[in-house]
């Protein structure tokens, strides 16, 4: 790549959006302002709506029939006593208020209380009703003290309009007012009654908050702040990113530029180097933006907060944010390639906003931790570790494999926009290609990777939400009904020809033997993965308690070898050493399709710790299906597999050894290669460029 | 002595269309440029003329066949193709926004001109093509004269010996049109091998040394205009057109 031709384009690219005045105004001077504004002018008018609230003179009345009910004169001190201090606790919080009092009149009672509050004569009627007989107060009881241990005062009722202010707020004010001096008279009451202590004395509850201000700062700040910065790098990359591919196209600069020695690598380099320059620019205008305003006291931070990120943490942020940025300007940049217009390219971007927001929105939620399968997915990943760095929780594994799968997502999405750059669409009015107009099983090569995304992004949602709550037996039934369907749907769309596309055929004599000595070979392998792993990643004994639940604990043998193993070992089998084996075949080297189709394999596991085993073991079944060129063989593979495992947790007989020695898993690996070398045809060349 | 700049050879490329199916836009098609020589393309619209042109810039990839500039390979080695390789057409616009000192300096570096000789080789073409009073002007104040004056300007800003025109006189007056054939020559003059691609006979017949007649994708006759005239007996290229596309002999 040459560094002076990306110079020169990201220059270009920059001088151009210098140049263009309506994007420096709307784009960029517009937001500087206006969202300070916006944010001034909603902390002023709340202040002027609590001002009027409190300085206006809000009108009640009391039911007629009120003063007829037993207890009427309790009820009566009771108002009384709530009307004197109302207003003085203006706010929810209880702290006094500092503006003027609130005035409340008196009004007499209409006939239709309904009617008064609707036109606003009332804003709040006051009845009170018997509790019961034995609620009757003795009306000799002292006015002073209200007290008369056994007795009750009448419920007051409170009539008001909610959806009118001023008789919403007197109904707050009105309400607070009597719930606190019912706690008053309450406490006269139980010490007349000879209550020896104050009520609160009682059981007395104490609360000791551990965490400095900075880490409870850390957590507002940290769940906010994946979804803050998507948003700015989205609303500021999205500026280049309109006019970097499809604005080019509409203004026939991309040809001129596409006919240059720059290379494809080298323009889409510069396009997001240009896209992220002015997400950082906008993205960092923006902040110093709004600590100016609260240097100047035009708008207030939150009540609390500490905004504070140490030198550390922030330069580890920055790391961290870093695939994710690419990410983002890769998606723009794909979505302008796609584009055939600027206002297309506009349009398309709302429903990428929307998911990255959503995406960047999960740090919210309380209870999502890293290590969880949320570290599997993009940008969710770098905002929760982003939260738990924050709060001072430095979780280093899990933060290397979140940074990493984010910026895989962004390798990906970068060689997208890379592909999108040499497509002969962009410049030509055909819309297709051969394998487009051909269709069927010309066209699964290059559809197989979507299904399966969109199958692991619904496994994904339907796991972590739905999943864990219910039976074990009808979760597996549901995840396999998921892969047949799937399969049969890809066969079905695609006509792909079932004995093709799913290695339907007779597998040499060998395979057989391959199958006993590799899967007990191979489950102790995947062992050594998992204790491998668990160095990185400790596995919590939770974790291994609800596995060990999950796996059919109490249920009888035949049921756990039909869910766990034969179910599985069918379904799976079908779904990914079938058509997603056979859709990549001819796309990737036979070492490339082992390792993505294996890996693939692991990573619909979902579980984090799942993934390293599982993985293993669909690589060691991609092998087998190559070559002995039967899916049959890796069906009984992963059904002894499961099977072993299963027997491993739950019979001694065949328990795998607690600490296994080194040797064992040298035997294990001669073993599974022996077994794989078992699985090759006779008639079949050993080695070939291409998968399949 | 010319040599061979460009070289073609069965090259072919097919689009695919919802409605139209396969279509076949160029086949097997085989011609040579060479330095100091207006090599020109003439066919109708949807001949297969830009296609082509497309395949030899490396736009677009070729279905079958090779083509070859400076002997670099037009699939294998893209980047060197279009380093020695000038493309204009008339669908190739510049950035409204950058001057035209700017589009040139630009245009030069992406093209991988040498560094330390970029600004003087901006200077020499601003003087060649008349842009001195207007240099610092961005381009989209300038009138249409001067934006296809300062187009051909940054195709040729990197010195490359393979020129590629594409239709390039659509949508020009006439005396615009007559200044860029002018430039076209001179670029021949200065032992640029160009491709040159028109519908308009009277252009043809006044810049090419060779002209290849294009229809439905193939090439049904090339040579010079004197041997075209001898093959078909035909004294204007406008009945010699006819002659080969329609197979019709138009003369009385």
């Amino acid at each position: 790549m040459n560094r002076r031709t990306v110079t020169a384009l990201v220059v270009n690219d920059l001088r151009q959006l210098a140049r263009n005045p309506r994007v420096l105004v709307f784009a960029v001077a517009l937001p500087l302002v206006l969202w300070p504004l916006m944010w001034f002018l909603t902390s002023l008018t709340t202040e002027r709506r609590q001002e009027r609230i409190e300085s206006r003179t809000y009108t009640y009345a009391v039911a007629d029939e009120a003063a007829s009910v037993a207890g009427a004169a309790d009820a009566r001190t009771w108002l009384e006593r709530a009307l004197a201090v109302v207003g003085d606790d203006g706010r929810a919080d209880g702290e006094p208020t500092e503006g003027p009092a609130v005035r409340f009149e008196r009004v007499e009672a209409p006939e239709d209380v309904a009617a008064a509050l609707d036109e606003e004569q009332l804003h709040v009627h006051v009845a009170w009703t018997e509790t019961g007989d034995e609620d009757a107060i003795d009306e000799d009881v002292d006015r002073e003290t209200v007290g008369n241990a056994g007795a009750a005062a009448p419920r007051i009722v409170l009539s008001y309009r909610a959806d009118l202010d001023a008789s919403d707020s007197a109904e707050g004010f009105l309400r607070r007012a009597l719930e606190r001096t019912r706690t008053e008279l309450r406490e006269r009451r139980l010490a007349a009654a000879g209550f020896a202590s104050a009520p609160d004395d009682l059981l007395p509850l104490e609360r000791i908050e551990t965490a400095s201000e900075e880490q409870t700062s850390g957590l507002f700040l940290g769940r906010l702040l994946t979804a803050i910065i998507v948003m700015m790098m989205l609303a500021g990359g999205s500026i280049v990113a309109t006019d970097a591919l499809a604005g080019e196209k509409e203004r026939g600069t991309l040809e001129t530029l596409l006919t240059t020695a720059a290379s494809r690598v080298e323009i889409v380099t510069a396009k997001n180097l240009s896209i992220l320059a002015v997400a950082f620019a906008t993205s960092v205008l923006n902040i110093v933006n709004i600590v100016v305003w609260m240097q100047l006291d035009l708008i207030a931070p939150p009540a609390g907060m500490k905004l504070v990120i140490p030198i550390g943490a922030g330069l580890l942020l920055l790391l961290l944010y870093a695939p994710a940025a690419v990410l983002l300007s890769s998606s723009l940049l794909l979505v302008s390639g796609r584009s055939k217009t600027y206002k297309e390219a506009q349009l398309l971007f709302a429903p990428v906003m929307l998911v990255a927001m959503a995406v960047a929105a999960i740090p919210v939620l309380p209870g999502v931790e890293l290590r969880s399968a949320i570290v599997l997915l993009p940008i969710a990943n770098l905002g929760v570790a982003a939260r738990e760095i924050l709060t001072g929780h430095y979780d280093w594994p899990l933060l290397a494999a979140a940074w990493a799968v984010t910026g895989g997502a962004a390798a990906l999405l970068a060689r997208a926009s890379l592909r999108t750059l040499s497509a002969e669409k962009l410049i030509t009015a055909s819309e297709l290609d051969a394998s487009d107009l051909a269709g069927g099983p010309a066209l699964f090569p290059r559809r197989v990777a979507r299904w399966f995304a969109a199958l692991w992004a619904l496994l994904l949602v339907w796991q972590l939400n739905i999943g864990g709550n219910i039976d074990s037996r009808l979760l597996i039934s549901i995840n396999m009904a998921i892969f047949g369907a799937a399969a049969w749907l890809m066969i079905a769309r695609y006509r792909l020809p079932p004995r093709e596309a799913l290695s339907l055929r007779a597998p040499p004599t060998g395979a057989w033997l391959g199958v006993l000595l590799g899967a007990p070979a191979g489950l102790l392998l995947a062992d050594g993965v998992v204790r491998l792993a668990s160095l990185a990643m400790p596995i919590p004994e939770a974790w291994i308690e609800a596995m060990a639940e999950n796996m059919g604990a109490g249920l009888p043998l035949w049921q756990m070898l039909i869910f766990f193993s034969l179910m599985p070992a069918l379904f799976e089998e079908v779904a990914f050493r079938g058509v997603l084996l056979h859709g990549l075949k001819h796309r990737l080297t036979t070492l490339q399709l082992v390792l993505v189709a294996g890996i693939a394999f692991g990573f619909f596991h979902v579980d984090l710790f799942r993934i390293p085993p599982t993985s293993l073991l669909g690589i060691f079944l991609v092998v087998t299906v190559i070559r002995s060129g039967s899916i049959y063989p890796a069906m009984a593979w992963h059904a002894l597999h499961n099977a072993l495992a299963l027997g491993s947790a739950r019979l001694e007989q065949i328990r795998l050894p607690e600490q296994p020695a080194w040797w064992h898993y040298v035997l294990a690996l001669a073993a599974t290669l022996l077994a794989l070398r078992l699985m090759s045809r006779v008639d079949q060349p050993g080695t070939r460029r291409r998968g399949g | 002595m010319s040599t061979v700049q460009v070289e073609v050879q069965d090259l072919s490329k097919n689009f695919f269309d919802q409605s139209r199916g396969e279509v076949r836009a160029v086949q097997e098609v085989n011609f040579e440029c060479r330095s100091s020589e207006i090599f020109g393309l003439l066919g109708a619209n949807g001949a297969g003329k830009t296609t082509t042109l497309r395949m030899i810039s490396t736009v677009l990839q070729p279905t079958a066949g090779t083509a070859r500039v400076l002997g670099h390979d037009v699939v294998s080695d893209p980047v060197e193709v279009r380093r020695n390789l000038g493309f204009y057409s008339a669908s190739t616009a510049l950035y409204p926004r950058l001057t035209a000192r700017e589009t040139l300096t630009l245009f030069a570096r992406v093209n991988k001109y040498p560094a330390e000789r970029t600004r003087s080789r901006v200077e020499e073409m601003i003087e060649r093509f008349g842009l001195g009073d207007y240099a610092g002007a961005r381009i989209e104040k300038l009138s249409s004269g001067m934006k296809q004056k300062v187009s051909i300007a940054r195709t040729v800003v990197h010195d490359p010996p393979v020129l590629i025109f594409d239709e390039p006189t659509v949508g020009l007056d006439v005396l615009n049109a007559l200044d860029l054939q002018k430039a076209i020559q001179e670029l021949r003059e200065d032992g640029k091998a160009i491709l040159f691609s028109t519908h308009i006979m009277s252009e043809a017949e006044r810049l090419c040394d060779r002209i290849a007649i294009i229809d439905k994708g193939r090439i049904r006759a090339c040579d010079d205009l004197e041997g075209l005239r001898a093959a078909t007996s035909q004294h204007y290229l406008e009945d010699i057109f006819v002659h080969y596309v329609t197979g019709n002999d138009t003369t009385g």
